[in-house]
């Protein structure tokens, strides 16, 4: 009993960046811009989270640099796929690449790896705390608190708002979009900066709250997760929460597993995330009903000049 | 006049784009060399940030590494897996398929070579021969699933080969943790391999490896410009739907071409294990799937140009060995340069396709 009540708590820890990541990916992929840097993006933020926090002391600030840090590499790749329009594959490629190599050479070079820190305290609402079982969701910091807010806000914004309408426009047809006098380029610049950072505090709630230090590639192909996890939602934000919070479960399982004492072997039980995505690609792969959902050009690059 | 700038769109302001229809080889030469020169530019003054005297560069990378004899062996002995992984990454490309996992098809590989190895399967005499073939077969084990997905269901080979990577990883260590470890070492590594289980040294200290490497580039270099196959494969990169409506064998030439992708990969894991370390690692892989998914870019899958490129990539490794030692820089400064140069050379496509004309100014 206490095994599953403390595994519930827990969920929310380890579903969180999945859920930021993807939302992220989604506003960037509704633009029409296939995003597949998220693990770099995310090492990044981790590492200016971190950096941050050892210089400033302040998880605020914190948060918000990983943030800032995350969309200003991201402009690398919005020059590469806006201005140069070099394959978009290629581009998020070398974008994590270059993430995984910058932040490891920083973090050594600025003696940032292996420093602990405190992290945010919980916050816990009077009486919801105290429930049998599912009170350990209610034992969270602020971030866990605001995410729903962040995407209603951000399913608001997609769906019901005129800037959103165009965004997914730009998506979907860029041409007929164009054609109408909406800014196609500026809008995907947007997107991706504007993607980028929600990417980059997924990643810096890994490693300033979460696991609390910086470890070289400590983000270990949740990025790639987060990718996957946004093709199963067919591109929806309320899809992709469900999806983060299913990847969660299974996160949070395996430290209650080590802990419970049951023997199992432990690198069999660190494959499960990746398995269990592995898994649900081929099934949702197999089961794939009628129109698929994906953005109509994403991956695409626009240019005027080359209509086609 | 001032209005009309204002009013066109960001990107097009006083500059038009136009699509070049064809651009003279030298000219294309010129362009790439120049994009390759300013990432070395950059790379040099990442360096230099980083703590390298500027004049050390020079003996780092050059000297040290090109003028030594020595040191020449050793970087044809890390070039050949790289020429593999390169090798391995152009060919799943020419099949339109983006084998990201090369890291796992390397550690499938190198296992089932330890495999053979530890259980001593087979003579003696032939040891090092079925190690080779294991390790292939490893490989080539290993990129079942991802192309068998790929092609009956269209799952994101991406995806599907970086997970695959990752539990692979995972398996790697139940072993070298568990029942393989070498009680002798401290280290998550396997037993050493048995002298007869090693690639061998041919004429004056090069490795069996280098040749090798370089009879597998021919055959790839016939499989994919002179065999029939090379054909197949050139309607199936440039048009699927043709290639299916002129009755081209489509699956049988992907799964066979991503199948010999993971093999020589596979081949790649051995040529380390059997090779520089002689035993299976916990990290003998690292960097490579990254560097082979490079080189088959930079070398625009012709596996001639991969060889050059491979060499030039373990002139890197080298030289990044040596900064680790002497300057404490660490490994993920060769992977920053490698990924300066791809962003440098896949900008030089940008200037190759099209034209910046400048509009003079109230032109519109």
């Amino acid at each position: 009993m206490d095994i599953i009540s403390s595994w519930i708590g827990n969920i929310p820890e380890f579903a969180l960046p999945f859920a930021l990541a993807a939302l992220g990916l989604i506003i960037i992929e509704r633009s029409g811009v296939l995003a597949l840097g998220a693990e770099g993006l995310m090492l990044m933020g981790a590492l200016a989270g971190i950096g941050t926090y050892l210089v400033s002391g302040n998880n605020a600030i914190a948060l918000f640099s990983a943030m800032f840090f995350a969309a200003l590499v991201s402009l690398l790749f919005a020059f590469m796929v806006l201005v140069l329009r070099i394959n978009q594959v290629i581009s998020g490629l070398v974008l994590v690449f270059f993430c995984q190599g910058l932040s490891a050479l920083l973090g050594t070079l600025l003696d940032w790896t292996n420093h602990p820190v405190p992290g945010l305290p919980d916050i816990s609402p009077w009486l919801l705390a105290d429930l049998p079982l599912i009170g350990g969701l209610f034992r969270q910091n602020i971030v866990v608190y605001l995410t729903p807010l962040v995407f209603l806000l951000s399913g608001w914004f997609l769906f019901r708002s005129v800037p959103g309408l165009r965004l997914r426009a730009v998506g979907e047809n860029p041409q007929a979009a164009d054609s109408v006098g909406i800014p196609v380029i500026g809008y995907r610049l947007l997107a991706i900066l504007a993607g980028s950072a929600l990417i980059g505090l997924a990643g810096a709630y890994i490693s300033v709250l979460s696991t609390k230090m910086w470890i070289a590639n400590m983000i270990g192909g949740r990025g790639w997760i987060a990718v996957a996890l946004v093709i199963f939602a067919r591109w929806s934000p309320w899809k992709a929460l469900a999806g983060a919070v299913l990847f969660g479960c299974i996160e949070a399982l395996i430290p209650q597993l080590a802990a419970s004492g049951i023997r199992l072997p432990q690198y069999f039980v660190f494959m499960t995330p990746y398995a269990v995505t592995l898994a649900v690609m081929i099934w949702v792969a197999a089961g794939k009903s009628g129109t698929s959902s994906q953005p109509g050009a994403l991956g695409l690059p626009y240019v005027r000049e080359e209509r086609t | 006049m001032f209005e009309n700038v204002i009013k066109a769109p960001l990107l097009t302001r006083r500059f038009s784009l136009e699509l070049r229809q064809e651009m003279a080889w030298y000219w294309q030469a010129m362009i790439i060399t120049a994009s390759l020169a300013a990432g070395v530019v950059i790379s040099v003054l990442i360096l230099m940030a980083a703590g390298v005297p500027a004049g050390e560069l020079v003996n780092e990378f050059i000297v040290y590494t090109l003028l030594d004899a020595e040191s020449l062996k050793s970087v044809l002995y890390q070039a050949s897996p790289l020429i593999m992984v390169g090798l391995a990454g152009s060919l799943a490309f020419r099949a339109r398929f983006w084998n990201l996992g090369l890291e796992g098809q390397m550690i499938f590989g190198a296992i089932a070579a330890t495999g053979v190895a530890i259980f001593d399967i087979g003579p003696t005499s032939m040891r090092l021969v079925s190690m080779l073939i294991a390790g292939m077969l490893g490989g080539l084990a290993w990129a079942i699933l991802p192309v068998a997905l790929k092609i009956r269901w269209q799952v994101n080979e991406i995806v599907s080969t970086l997970m695959l990577n990752y539990i692979a990883a995972n398996f790697l260590f139940h072993l070298l943790y568990g029942s393989w470890k070498d009680p002798k070492s401290a280290f998550p590594y396997s037993p050493q391999y048995e002298t007869f289980e090693r690639l061998p040294d041919i004429m004056s200290g090069i490795s069996l490896s280098v040749p090798l490497a370089l009879v597998i580039s021919l055959i790839v270099l016939w499989y994919t410009v002179i065999s029939r196959s090379s054909l197949y494969l050139k309607f199936v990169d440039k048009s699927p739907s043709v290639a299916i409506a002129t009755g081209i064998p489509f699956t049988r030439v992907i799964l066979f071409t991503v199948l010999m992708s993971g093999a020589l990969a596979g081949l790649a894991g051995v040529m380390i294990t059997a090779g520089q370390e002689g035993r299976l690692t916990h990290s003998f892989y690292n960097g490579y799937g990254f560097s082979g998914i490079l080189i088959a870019f930079l070398a625009r899958n012709n596996p001639l140009a991969a060889i050059a490129t491979a060499l030039l990539i373990a002139l890197l490794f080298i030289a990044g060995q040596s900064l680790q030692v002497f300057y404490q820089i660490p490994f993920a400064m060769v992977q920053l340069i490698q990924a300066i140069l791809v962003i440098c050379v896949a900008s030089s496509d940008f200037f190759i396709r099209h034209r910046i004309r400048r509009i003079a100014s109230g032109a519109e």
